[in-house]
């Protein structure tokens, strides 16, 4: 085999660099798969695998006093600092506290907004599916601050709220953790609604309607017939929005007092210029969001086949 | 007891009526086929007696129980779907348990009675499998056993044979009926195959455009049918045009498009006047044929013709004659087409050993008066 192709592997290397028609056609599908994703390979690799290990390098450098690092130095001093430092923990701690909070009511709406749009028709379903990606056309800054003034004490959603009755005095939503969970859910809603839709849209109305016709309650259909089949979409939303929301920047910079880490790291390299530390609380951070998404995945997965509720 | 009753059973979809004014009683362990052509709302009358669909009139009562605003899941119907509506998630074993854990059956007793059905219906060894690598066949069979383990009072059947092919449709029915004999429940079955209906049903119910139209025995619809539209449907047919030339008490002569004067024997008290417009059904099986003899003979039989001889049992024979212009090998029967005077007629011959006649031959067709079915131009039938 090797000794056949010899002589047509010479005339391929030293011929034209640009493959014909024909020598595609002989790549084996994996091989075209490749060539396909090669573009985007190279783009990752230059956006995110190489700054990755920048980073990382960064990470393990001395601090300085006059440079934002001193390179060519090895040094732990920065994790020392992150696994040690009560400050950075809170701010951790509060970033996944942000990003389950979000999570969690980003899938709930979005399976129910999902399950509308599946259910609807005609017009209804077009505008239900048009109002998911409109906010998407404006900048996410944009729409983020928004919040700022729907939800202050002196804004609309306080205005209505009290002049409703509702409330004796404002409620402060901004800054706060609610402001944050508010723009940072609006921000990653539509892409779960989109996510968990993807699949519903696959799926054939009539096994409801089989599962009520042997006596399956509303709810019990949904729980045995609905639910276990749409978990893959529910997994791509939940990680999708776990991912985007602990890694949040703008909702919690514009709408919270509280500081995520990527709030913090930001100031670590510009105000405090120590980007050690802000490059290893970004390892650390990387590491723990991989950890916490496979956990969810693989959580999720479990459910995947049947419930068993009796 | 789970007869079940439609009472002017109405459903609009906006403006579009899908079923209109059905009323029929169905017997406790009849199994009654609803036959139509698609879009007649027999579908639709299906799933409302299931609870799929609510009336937007009428009431439907099940063991003398109104049910009519009771949802699907509180009704004692199981539904076989056209589609078979397996759940792709489950096992096969599963699927077929899952309405007893519903009813909250314990996971032993319900997997071995999903088992038992599985068997009955000979899928005993597909237990574990994924529905999604089932077969058609296979799988209307684990929809079949997945309705009937619930044990319903009454099992409704939405086309689930006319996805697949012939043969197994065929042996299928056969299945069906059996098991329809051996679970003693009433069974509504809902099919657009004419044959189907006739190998299972006890009754047949005909919808056309919402409207059930006729309820009756298989032999007595198909005898006796009440309109021109279920003569047209149950079977092949050939409509011929004519004028009612002469309407005497026992006697009516129809003046046709066949270039003769077709012979009707009638009742006393027949309704037909002279000169309305009439269609005659003339089915193949009613009519026979003869090759015309040499020219010698056929002068005589030309005589013949000349009077409709009455024959002592009050039947009339008439006869026209034609050439074949096409022949038609269906298998175990052969078609002709045979042009008469402007018209054409085709027949069958079922014994295919008979000298066969080829294209250009002059045959004579004849057939009992009293055999054929008169419609009037608006469909309805005429009583002669």
């Amino acid at each position: 085999m090797a000794e056949t192709n010899t002589d047509t592997g010479l005339v391929g290397s030293v011929g034209t660099a640009l493959p014909t028609r024909s020598d595609l056609a002989e790549l084996s599908s994996s091989r075209k798969a490749l060539l396909l994703m090669a573009p985007l390979l190279a783009f990752e690799a230059l956006i995110f695998v190489v700054p990755f290990f920048i980073l990382l390098r960064i990470s393990v450098t001395e601090g300085s006093s006059d440079h934002v690092y001193e390179p060519g130095t090895w040094s732990l001093e920065s994790y020392a600092v992150v696994f040690n430092s009560g400050l950075l923990h809170d701010i951790i701690l509060y970033s996944f506290l942000l990003g389950a909070i979000v999570t969690v009511l980003s899938v709930l709406i979005g399976l129910f907004y999902a399950y509308a749009i599946w259910r609807s028709s005609g017009i209804v379903k077009s505008l239900l599916l048009l109002s998911v990606v409109m906010p998407l056309l404006t900048t996410l800054v944009i729409r983020t601050y928004a919040f700022n003034p729907l939800l202050s004490p002196t804004g609309t959603f306080n205005d209505v709220l009290l002049s409703a009755g509702l409330l004796s005095e404002p409620i402060q939503f901004v800054p706060a953790t609610a402001g944050a969970v508010a723009g940072q859910l609006y921000i990653v809603l539509p892409y779960a609604v989109l996510a968990i839709y993807s699949v519903l849209a696959t799926m054939d109305w009539g096994i409801v309607e089989a599962a009520r016709d042997l006596g399956a309650s509303r709810p019990r259909s949904f729980v045995e017939v609905v639910l276990p089949q749409v978990i893959p979409g529910i997994i791509v939303a939940a990680v999708i929005s776990f991912a985007w929301s602990v890694g949040a920047y703008a909702a919690p910079d514009l709408l919270s007092n509280g500081i995520t880490f990527a709030v913090h790291a930001e100031d670590l390299m510009i105000g405090d210029m120590r980007y050690s530390l802000a490059a290893a609380l970004s390892v650390v951070m990387l590491v723990l969001m991989l950890v916490s998404v496979t956990a969810i995945t693989l959580v999720l997965n479990r459910f995947g086949g049947d419930f068993d509720l009796a | 007891m789970s007869e079940i009753t439609l009472q002017g059973l109405e459903k609009q979809y906006g403006e579009t009526t899908a079923v209109e004014d059905v009323s029929v009683e169905i017997n406790d362990g009849e199994l009654l086929c609803l036959l139509g052509p698609s879009g007649s709302g027999k579908s639709t009358t299906l799933r409302m007696i299931a609870g799929l669909e609510t009336p937007t009139e009428g009431a439907i009562r099940i063991g003398g129980e109104d049910v009519t605003e009771q949802p699907a899941y509180d009704r004692h119907t199981s539904t076989v779907f056209q589609d078979w509506a397996l759940f792709p998630h489950k096992s096969v074993l599963e699927n077929v348990a899952f309405g007893l854990k519903m009813r909250g059956v314990s996971e032993d007793e319900r997997h071995e009675r999903a088992e038992t059905m599985l068997e009955r219906v000979q899928m005993g060894s597909y237990d574990d499998e994924d529905p999604t690598n089932l077969s058609g066949g296979q799988k209307q069979r684990v929809a079949l056993a997945r309705s009937l383990a619930v044990n319903p009072d009454v099992l409704l059947l939405d086309e689930p044979l006319s996805n697949l092919d012939k043969r197994l449709r065929e042996d299928m029915q056969i299945e069906l009926r059996e098991i329809h004999e051996d679970v003693e429940e009433t069974f509504v079955h809902v099919t657009h195959d004419q044959d189907e209906a006739f190998t299972l049903a006890d009754r047949i119910g005909i919808m056309d455009g919402g409207q059930l139209i006729q309820v009756g025995d298989p032999d007595e619809i198909y005898e006796n049918p009440k309109n021109r539209f279920i003569e047209g449907f149950l079977g092949d047919t050939n409509f011929v045009e004519g004028t009612v030339e002469s309407a005497n008490p026992d006697l009516v002569t129809v003046e046709s498009e066949l270039d003769d004067t077709l012979t009707i024997p009638a009742g006393e008290d027949h309704e037909v006047a002279e000169g309305t417009p009439l269609e005659l059904s003339l089915r193949p099986e009613i009519l026979s044929i003869d090759r015309l003899a040499s020219d010698a003979e056929g002068t005589a039989s030309e005589a013949d013709e000349e009077h409709e001889p009455m024959l002592a049992d009050g039947s009339v024979l008439n006869t026209v004659t034609g050439t074949v212009d096409t022949v038609l090998y269906r298998g175990s029967t052969v078609r002709y087409s045979v042009s008469v005077g402007d018209s054409s007629v085709f027949v069958e011959r079922t014994d295919t050993t008979e000298e066969s006649l080829s294209v250009g031959d002059e045959i004579r067709i004849e057939w009992n008066g009293s055999d054929v079915l008169a419609f009037h131009t608006d469909g309805t039938r005429v009583g002669i």
